[in-house]
């Protein structure tokens, strides 16, 4: 080889090496330090209900499996599953070797305990597809009949009936392995020591100050590159900027109405991080509670609403106007429903066909919506917005608790209400949202009963995933918007604050800045 | 001995107060709106789960027998168990209490020293424009929000200069109190500092202040050995009414400088409709409240020989 030519050939080496991110090696050690907004209410899977609590969860445990970056389901504490023709039985096969941190092999009888002490938490509705679930449940059955043992690394799962997202929830943080010895021993205190087999174990957690995680260095997958992970925990939004700021902070979210100015920002422009995640925006409807019986109430303020301005004026055009329900990031999905289009004149003359010309006799419209700034700012763009076909919007600002509780009894015609996946699948927006099986606090605070779309969701949720149970969504979807039982307004989209240093924070429509729902073990830190 | 008797009737009398705050701050929370087991269920609730939760925090059981068996267990000092956290409140209260004493203290300690110095200084320059100005930063402090101070502290000695800590607890380390401390005892300074100056100015005025002067003493020693302990009863009124601010300062301050104190805990649990953790945390700063006023008799016991006499007899 000639002179010229090994120099052409290192070159092309060295070429190569900088455009890939694999040649830049990940750094062990470091303390990542990341921030809450609240105290997690517990670090126990089975009792978890919210973000916060799942996001220390999903470091400290794992589960049979876990979502990819493409929130596909992938192997974990399972290496591999079969699914039967009939797709109601699941076999899966533990990986040899993963321990928990204080020790001790994974055995499948881990598993059928796990499932059996979360089926009886707050989240039973994970395991309500199993074989006898539902009678174990409610106290009538000594066991989930579907949750089979095979011997010491193999587990069968049976279902009542196919259900084809059902292995995101086999991935959900609800579903995690537990040590029985440990949850046992432990009693109630497992919420505040929490013993897994997650790539980062319990260090310590002092309340409403931070948690602090440690590496586990014999997680099955091999350490973690981070030492540490230490979660601050600061309710007050401008704090947490403040400490972002002076740098004791290397991940934190963007403040209320300060999106633009830190994408302007030359010192701060580089750390935004702006990504959509799964979720939606909405007004709702009690469609039982006049005049909100009458669809065309309900499809006169649909069409007097336009999501793009509260979009771009309210939100600073950091997040994406909503067509549909599902949000279009979702994978495997597409997105074609169409919402009812800004059009006052339509609006004026479905209020006109349903007694109420100009608004007069409909009276003011109690609108409600919980605590917040953002929240507050949205419903007086919906109440200036509404003035122009004659609806006057009272406002009724509630917080959470007070709020959830005039929804879920139905005592709220109109009101607020947003929507997080809890796993990637349209099932888990349409049918939970708007099937009539779940009227209430399930989901459908619309109280939306329409047997033509209950059987396509029926249909659906049994399939197998592909184009046609997608289509059988998309239908419901249209027919519901077209109903106005909802009306969307944004879909969500995480903002973040992310230090330059920080490498390999994975950012999927499932990872919601600031509390990041996605693996930590891959995290590394460049300085 | 004789001071015995007072104490103690004082003692007696503050129980149906605490227990009438104990039945108010229960009837509030149960005209509130909002369920605390539907709260606990995120957003997605299962109604039979949400039954048997109803059941778990015996929230089926009509308000008398809920107030009641509360009761019953403060009697036997429990407070009953938290139900976002799932343990006992004394346990949840017991953690955040040394954060929330430390604050409280360090606030009403300089709340007093820097209160009773601007005073005393502006009473000694009574009528200067040092006197002006202090008395107009005494307003100041008093007027000036408690959260936005914070905040500014926090930009100011924090983000640009670096000095402290932006907020947390740290490892209870003095770098991590002195901000929270400031914020939280300014609130108060200017009270104190202008009860100071207006019962020194008030005391300067009697004759046995001319007596100790006719002896010779320097005007400093005269404020500090006569003037101070004369004019002490009304400043220590102020402090102990102080307490009250102190007491709703501390949910705004700990809530802004991430303090993990009793305060935060307190907003948490009416958001999260957590009735035992506000019944116990209510039931504390209520007892801080009256203990603390008690104390303030106490003290004017020591100060002032003439209420000691009176008490005696």
């Amino acid at each position: 080889m000639t002179r010229a030519a090994l120099a052409a050939a290192l070159l092309v080496v060295l070429v190569a090496s900088a455009l890939s991110g694999a040649a830049v090696a990940a750094k062990p050690g470091g303390t990542l330090r990341m921030v809450f907004m609240a105290d997690p209410p517990t670090l126990d899977p089975a009792h978890a209900t919210d973000l916060t609590s799942s996001a220390v969860i999903r470091q400290v445990f794992d589960a049979l499996l876990e979502l990819d970056e493409k929130l596909v389901p992938a192997p974990a504490l399972a290496e591999r599953w079969m699914v039967s023709a009939d797709h109601r039985a699941y076999t899966f096969h533990l990986r040899r070797g993963a321990k928990f941190h204080n020790g001790r092999e994974v055995r499948a009888a881990d598993v059928k305990y796990s499932f059996e002490r979360a089926a009886r938490g707050k989240r039973p509705w994970v395991f309500e597809k199993l074989v006898g679930a539902r009678e174990f449940i409610q106290g009538g059955a000594p066991e989930i009949a579907g949750v089979r043992v095979v011997d010491d690394a193999t587990v069968e799962l049976r279902l009542e009936r196919p259900f084809a997202p059902f292995l995101h929830l086999i991935a959900y943080d609800a579903a995690s392995i537990v040590p029985r010895e440990e949850a046992d021993r432990r009693g109630a205190g497992f919420a505040s020591h929490p013993v897994g087999t997650g790539a980062f174990r319990f260090g310590s957690w002092r309340r409403d100050d931070q948690v602090v995680l440690e590496r586990f260095p014999e997680h099955f997958r091999g350490p973690a590159n981070l030492e540490r992970v230490v979660f601050r925990v600061i309710p007050a939004e401008a704090t947490r900027f403040n400490e972002y700021a002076a740098g004791q902070l290397d991940v934190s979210d963007i403040p209320t109405g300060r999106c633009r100015a830190l994408q302007a920002d030359p010192k701060l422009k580089a750390d935004v991080a702006i990504w959509p995640t799964l979720g939606t925006s909405a007004l709702r409807f009690n469609v039982e509670r006049a005049p909100f019986t009458d669809a065309r109430v309900r499809r006169a303020i649909a069409h007097a609403i336009d999501p793009a301005i509260i979009v771009n004026r309210v939100l600073e055009g950091c997040v994406a106007p909503a067509q549909g329900i599902v949000p279009p990031v979702l994978a495997g999905w597409t997105a074609t429903a169409k919402r009812l289009p800004l059009d006052r004149e339509r609006a004026r003359s479905l209020l006109a066909e349903a007694g109420f010309p100009g608004g007069r006799g409909l009276g003011p419209l109690a609108y409600h919506f919980n605590t917040g700034d953002l929240n507050q700012r949205i419903a007086e763009a919906l109440q200036a917005q509404l003035k122009e076909v004659g609806v006057a919007l009272e406002l009724r600002r509630l917080d959470w608790a007070a709020h959830i509780k005039v929804v879920d009894d139905g005592s709220a015609g109109f009101f607020r209400q947003g929507w997080i996946a809890d796993y990637p699948d349209p099932e888990n927006f349409l049918t939970v949202l708007f099937h009539s099986r779940n009227v209430g606090p399930p989901g459908n605070t619309s109280r939306y009963r329409n047997p033509a779309v209950d059987r396509l969701f029926d249909e659906a949720d049994t399939m197998a995933p592909g184009a046609q149970r997608v289509k059988r969504y998309q239908e419901a979807e249209q027919v519901i918007l077209d109903d106005a039982a909802w009306v969307s307004l944004y879909h969500y989209a995480s903002r973040a604050l992310i230090k330059p240093h920080v490498k390999g924070l994975e950012r999927s429509p499932q990872s919601t800045a600031p509390e990041f729902l996605a693996p930590l073990r891959k995290v590394w830190l460049e300085r | 001995m004789g001071l015995l008797r007072p104490v103690f009737s004082r003692v007696v009398a503050l129980v149906p107060v605490v227990l009438g705050i104990t039945v108010l701050v229960f009837a509030l929370n149960a005209v509130a709106l909002g369920d605390p087991a539907r709260v606990a269920m995120g957003q997605r609730a299962d109604a039979a789960a949400l039954e048997r939760l109803r059941r778990e925090y015996a929230l089926d059981r009509s308000l008398p027998v809920q107030y009641a068996a509360w009761l019953g267990r403060l009697a036997r000092g429990d407070l009953g168990e938290s139900f976002r956290e799932q343990r006992p409140v004394g346990e949840v209260i017991v953690e955040r209490l040394p954060a929330t004493a430390r604050l409280a203290l360090a606030a009403t300690l300089i709340s007093i020293v820097l209160g009773v110095g601007i005073g005393a200084v502006a009473a000694v320059r009574a009528g200067s424009a040092l006197d002006h100005l202090l008395m107009g930063v005494a307003v100041l402090g008093i007027s000036t929000p408690v959260f936005w101070l914070g905040l500014m502290l926090q930009l100011v000695v924090a983000v640009r200069l670096g000095w402290l800590p932006v907020s947390g607890y740290g490892d209870g380390t003095l770098t991590h109190l002195i901000l929270p401390a400031f914020a939280l005892g300014a609130l108060h300074t200017g009270t104190v500092a202008r009860m100071t100056r207006s019962s020194l100015l008030e005391v300067v005025r009697q004759d046995f202040m001319a007596t100790a002067r006719a002896k010779g003493l320097s005007e400093w020693a005269v404020l500090g050995k006569h003037a101070l302990r004369n004019a002490a009863v009304p400043v220590v009124t102020v402090v102990g009414i102080g307490l009250a601010d102190l007491l709703v300062g501390a949910p705004l301050t700990e809530t802004v400088f991430a303090w993990p104190g009793v305060g935060r805990l307190l907003v948490a649990a009416v958001g999260q409709r957590d009735v035992p953790v506000v019944m116990g945390a209510v039931l504390v700063f209520a007892l801080v409240y009256v203990l603390g006023n008690l104390l303030v008799d106490l003290a004017y016991l020591v100060i002032d020989p003439r209420i000691r006499d009176a008490a005696r007899a």
